[in-house]
């Protein structure tokens, strides 16, 4: 299995301010992987940096088997959607199509024009009269056109009425379908429940540093809810990674990385969603690495 | 790649294309009508020194042309040189651009190169009409190096317009904000171009200084440019022309005899040269002549060049390194 | 044509929705023997999910019996799930509603016997799991 995004200690500083810190991430090619995180996290910077827009302070990066690079067959396979809906606001789509004719060696213009028809957005209006969800289905396809190997969309749908968002994400499945195992995507997104249906890998970083990278089936089974009376966690502690604790006067819920298998009787062990894994997660952040405590209605 | 820059400019080309035609037509209509007057009294005039008057009323009446057709290609190239990066990285149609499979060095290169192009045939369209247009003006008067001449015929317009081309564009791209880079290169086109024609134009070559006698004159031949002219004496005191001046660093014998003074009795203008000239004093002319004007105007588009090219330079190198 | 839902909310994995929606409709009848399940562009064209969802979906369908991949032509359905032997359902039914009663004259309500059942079928499952495991 060749990995499309590998990164080894990746960083990023802006005078002050670390916006990535020692990130390493693999993402296996042929997957969709979510990139999730709160605002601020980084989310954008590593896009930004896999797509050879910025460079690392610290640390590498792999993409399709080299360093991001300005070279043109290296950005041909690079497909970019920032989260601004980067487009010429005078231009048409057609416009479009033809600047991306010019600029491209691959480029099919045919497959634009379909799913724009197909999706009845005009073709010869101005990209900036269309409503934001045309724009983002625009930006889509032109990004498709190039028949990149590897996929970078930053928040794409985050501005987008449900409908919308369905769309977009209905054109992103079936382009992939069509690549079949050629097209690796990375999509940033805060909608969970999206995510859960369209992605098979997942990115989780807060506080600019990776929480959690891997397929979502192995994570979610590797992670289990373990209810049970309030005792002293630290048996289950030294075995398993506790991620999130949350206790009443009487209980304990423990989100845990399973180390083997529970054998203490009085947990129940309970599945976790993608979900509740991700907040899990998002909480985290630099300082306490992996346990936070939260105590709710003592005496209840 | 070039179809983008067209397509994105096209509506500037345009409007330069416009004001090209429109200004060529007005300035060969008057041109003719201005040659024709001039040819006239030159055939009138032939041999008549009178005639000198009649022809310094010969003025097209585009008295002012040369002074528009240096601001205006200089503005534009400033105008619509510095949204070329800048405007792409403001609204971030940088990134779409970017994103696609030219590389930064090559998108840079095709929309830079189109543009100075444009700048340098646009120039080059603006000083063959006004070279032409000042043939009379030319004839007329020994000004062949005077700033509002030499700045606006020749070659020189040509790297004017090409050096603010690429001064607005690499101010784009270091302020990566378009109205910042107009100002700035505007500003900065503005004292380049005072300095260099105040104070270093006059340097390109070794002024020629000439001596001649105190009581004589001197002038340089055809259309030279004097730049100090006076008395000079065995100290090396430099003086400038004119009795006022000249006075107070003569020798008090010499003083003395200069008719009007209280101290003179039967002088006359002629007693103080020969004192003069027993005290060592000569005449002095330090000039470029009028035969340098081509290698000056040569040596000072070739600055402008130079500078453009630098400044291109460093524009590809914050393209290539800073981030998008 | 069957037409698949799924529902990110509601905890199931996705490739799990499609798969008891495919057994769902072979019981049903909405599938016969023969039929040629819809492809992966299909699904995902209709329902925004990943391809490989459909692909493990199907997988596991063909890993049951149930579905077979003919390369270049589709999946088709092969056979239909093996129902309960004749006459289970009535049996079943009738110790249900024994137990019922009894729960009923324990002093359980509907909720009661509701939540009874999840926790049972759960520890079912997990003992299914374990001794899948240790087997």
């Amino acid at each position: 299995m060749s990995l499309a995004i590998e990164t080894h200690e990746l960083s990023k500083r802006y005078r002050r301010v670390s916006a990535l810190t020692e990130c390493t991430v693999a993402v296996p090619e042929g997957r969709i992987s979510a990139l999730v995180g709160p605002n601020g996290a980084g989310k954008t910077t590593l896009l930004r940096l896999l797509a050879g827009l910025a460079g690392p302070t610290g640390g590498t990066a792999s993409v399709l088997g080299g360093a991001p690079r300005q070279d043109p067959a290296f950005l041909a396979e690079i497909g970019f959607l920032a989260q601004e809906i980067p487009l010429y606001r005078r231009f048409t789509a057609e416009d479009h199509i033809r600047i991306g004719a010019h600029m491209n060696p691959r480029w099919d213009a045919a497959l634009v024009r379909t799913r724009l028809t197909e999706l009845r957005i005009p073709l010869d209006q101005r990209v900036g009269t269309l409503s934001g969800g045309q724009r983002a289905q625009v930006a889509l396809a032109l990004t498709l056109a190039k028949r990149p190997r590897l996929l970078l969309l930053d928040e794409p749908v985050a501005a987008l009425d449900p409908l919308a968002r369905r769309n977009f994400l209905t054109t992103l499945t079936a382009a992939m379908a069509d690549a079949d195992g050629d097209l690796t995507v990375v999509l940033s997104s805060h909608l969970v429940t999206d995510l859960e249906r369209v992605c098979d890998h997942i990115v989780l970083l807060a506080g600019s540093r990776v929480q959690l990278c891997g397929d979502i089936d192995t994570l979610l089974a590797e992670h289990k809810f373990l209810v049970g009376p309030r005792k002293d966690t630290a048996p289950i502690e030294r075995t398993h990674q506790v991620v999130h604790t949350v206790t009443t006067a009487r209980q304990s819920t423990l989100l845990i990385r399973l180390n083997g298998p529970v054998t203490d009787p009085s947990y129940q062990a309970e599945d976790v969603s993608l979900e509740e894994l991700v907040l899990a997660y998002m909480g985290a952040d630099e300082a306490a690495a992996g346990k936070h405590l939260t105590t709710v209605g003592e005496g209840s | 790649m070039t179809w983008l820059v067209w397509r994105q400019y096209r509506a500037q080309a345009a409007i330069a294309a416009v004001l090209l035609a429109a200004a060529a037509a007005v300035i060969l209509a008057d041109g003719f009508q201005l040659a024709s007057h001039w040819h006239s009294i030159l055939i009138n005039c032939a041999g008549n020194t009178g005639c000198s008057q009649q022809a310094s009323l010969v003025n097209g009446m585009l008295g002012d042309l040369p002074y528009l057709s240096l601001i205006v290609p200089a503005v534009l190239g400033i105008l619509w040189g510095a949204p070329l990066v800048a405007h792409e990285l403001e609204t971030r149609t940088s990134d779409f651009a970017w994103a696609q499979s030219v590389t930064r060095t090559r998108w840079l290169t095709v929309k830079a190169g189109w543009l100075l192009l444009a700048a340098a045939a646009c120039g080059g369209i603006i000083t063959a009409l006004t070279t032409w247009w000042s043939g009379p003006d030319n004839a007329q008067h020994a000004s062949a190096f005077n700033p509002g001449h030499f700045d606006t015929q020749g070659i020189v317009p040509v790297g004017y317009a090409v050096f603010a081309m690429a001064l607005g564009i690499a101010a784009g791209t270091v302020t990566r904000r378009s109205v910042p880079a107009i100002a700035v290169a505007l500003g900065g086109f503005i004292v380049l171009r005072l300095v260099i024609s105040d104070f270093i134009r006059q340097h390109y070559m070794t002024a020629v200084t000439t001596y001649y006698d105190v009581a004589g004159s001197f002038t340089p031949r055809g259309q030279a440019w004097v730049l100090a002219q006076g008395g000079v004496s065995t100290t090396g005191r430099v003086v400038a022309t004119g009795w006022g001046d000249l006075y107070p660093a003569l020798p008090a014998v010499c003083q003395r005899l200069l008719p009007g003074t209280p101290t003179a009795k039967n002088t006359s203008l002629n007693s103080v040269f020969s004192c003069m000239r027993a005290h060592g004093w000569r005449g002095f002319a330090t000039y470029q002549p009028a035969s340098r004007y081509w290698p000056f105007q040569g040596i000072e588009t070739g600055i402008y060049v130079l500078l453009a090219a630098a400044l291109i330079a460093v524009t590809f190198v914050v393209i290539r390194t800073k981030d998008a | 044509m069957i037409g698949f839902r799924v529902d990110g909310r509601s905890g199931v994995p996705p490739y799990l929705q499609i798969v008891r929606q495919v057994r769902q409709a072979l019981r049903m009848g909405v599938l016969d023997v023969g039929d040629q399940l819809p492809t992966v562009r299909e699904v995902v064209a209709a329902v925004a999910v990943n391809p490989n969802t459909v692909l493990k979906a199907y997988r596991d369908l063909e890993r049951e019996g149930l579905v077979e991949a003919r390369a270049g032509h589709g999946t088709f359905v092969r056979a239909l799930p093996p129902g309960p032997p004749p006459g289970t359902h009535s049996r079943l039914g009738r110790s249900l509603a024994r137990w019922v009663r009894d729960a009923r004259e324990a002093g359980l309500d509907d909720e009661s016997m509701e939540s009874l059942l999840r926790v049972t079928l759960r520890s079912a499952d997990a003992a299914d799991s374990e001794s899948e495991e240790i087997a």
